[in-house]
């Protein structure tokens, strides 16, 4: 079984078949890894590729982040959201795009599950509630690397689902001895996300096991819940998690201060029925 | 609320949301109970869809949040792993009234 992982896990990363990302994000990275970099600099590497900038203008200015007004520059998107959040945009749309027409769902359940998150953050009271939204939009992202790099295994996931009645986190783990959320973490690691998307996506399923950022991980277990109770989308399956009392535990909420946050998401899913992570509509 | 389209909109229908033009001008406030009159406005403006209070419509393929009748509809068949367990029972109980309250 360990040879099998094994085997999975170097087919899952053969860099040359991953989805390729824009080149700018390259480029980005080093940016990020110089203390001097400023915003402008960032935003003129971004400019230069109108495609992109058009699809991160367009996802700034979506429900998951429901900014009053309308941001019209890179340069601002950058000043308002940071560059983590622009970053991890980018990563998303380029990976889903790829895949629209067989993972409208899952991209569905994505933005769902980065409302959630957002709400989420808001009512427990953080600071910079788009930093949970983009984790949130990331969360299932080893779904789609496995079904690019290994679609003969996620046809039999698929299809364990259908017949048995499986959870796909459990098919997941009976056809590859691993789930998404392994790929989540190796694919965090691969492209270098910040470390609090890395515990958010690689332990929402058992965010208990989230080593320095629990806060992402509990945040992201509650909103993959919610998106799946108000069947935003498709994550695989039509079941729902269970729902771990430590994660409502972990930030002092209980079933009442749910009412809250289920009226507002109710609310806010209203207005995102039809976004894509391309720019044809 | 529920999002419908304007050829299901009935006098008497109260707005949940203003209507606006795409610049954010508002044509209708919120809160104002729709007419006959208003509603030829509607269309003559060329306005799609409308939000309105309760859930006054059963819509086919009413988009996720917009329905909570449909979770209703949903919530045994989204449990059915949970069924013997005290803390997801505990939930889906609390969920279930949640969603009947907010039908009415």
């Amino acid at each position: 079984m360990q040879d099998l992982q094994t085997e999975h896990k170097g087919q899952i990363l053969a860099v040359k078949d991953l989805p390729t990302l824009p080149i700018v994000l390259d480029e980005i990275s080093k940016l990020l890894e110089d203390e001097n970099a400023s915003p402008e600099q960032v935003a003129k590497i971004i400019s230069r590729d109108q495609v992109l900038s058009a699809k991160v203008l367009k996802m700034v200015n979506s429900p998951i982040y429901g900014f009053p007004r309308r941001i019209n520059t890179i340069q601002h998107a950058i000043v308002l959201l940071g560059l983590n959040v622009i970053r991890g945009l980018i990563i998303s749309t380029s990976v889903f795009e790829i895949m629209t027409k067989s993972m409208i769902g899952l991209w569905e359940h994505s933005v769902g599950c980065a409302i959630a998150c957002k709400i989420l953050a808001k009512e427990i009271g953080f600071k910079e509630p788009e930093e949970f939204a983009v984790t949130g939009l990331l969360h299932d992202i080893g779904k789609v690397v496995i079904s690019i790099q290994l679609p003969e295994i996620k046809n039999n996931i698929e299809s364990e689902v259908e017949t048995h009645d499986l959870t796909f986190f459990d098919a997941e783990k009976q056809q590859m001895g691993f789930a998404h959320d392994r790929v989540n973490a190796w694919l965090a690691d691969h492209w270098n996300l910040p470390l609090t998307t890395r515990e958010g996506i690689a332990y929402h399923h058992r965010p208990g096991s989230a080593q320095y950022y629990p806060d992402y991980a509990y945040v992201v277990h509650i909103g993959d819940f919610l998106a799946r109770l108000m069947e935003v989308g498709s994550g695989g399956d039509d079941h729902l998690p269970y729902l771990k009392p430590e994660a409502l535990n972990h930030f002092g909420l209980e079933f009442k201060n749910l009412e809250n946050i289920l009226d507002s998401y109710s609310e806010e899913l209203l207005e995102v029925s039809g976004l894509s992570p391309t720019l044809d509509e | 609320m529920q999002k419908i389209p304007l050829s299901y909109a009935k006098p008497a229908m109260v707005l949940a949301k203003p209507v606006t033009r795409n610049d954010g001008t508002v044509l209708i406030g919120q809160d104002t109970e729709l007419s006959n009159s208003i509603i030829n406005r509607l269309e003559r403006m060329d306005i799609n869809e409308i939000v309105v209070q309760g859930e006054p419509v059963e819509l086919d393929n009413d988009s996720a949040g917009g329905s909570f009748g449909k979770r209703l509809q949903r919530i045994d068949h989204l449990f059915r792993k949970h069924e013997s367990d005290e803390w997801m029972q505990q939930l889906k109980q609390f969920l279930t009234e949640y969603f009947k309250s907010r039908t009415l």
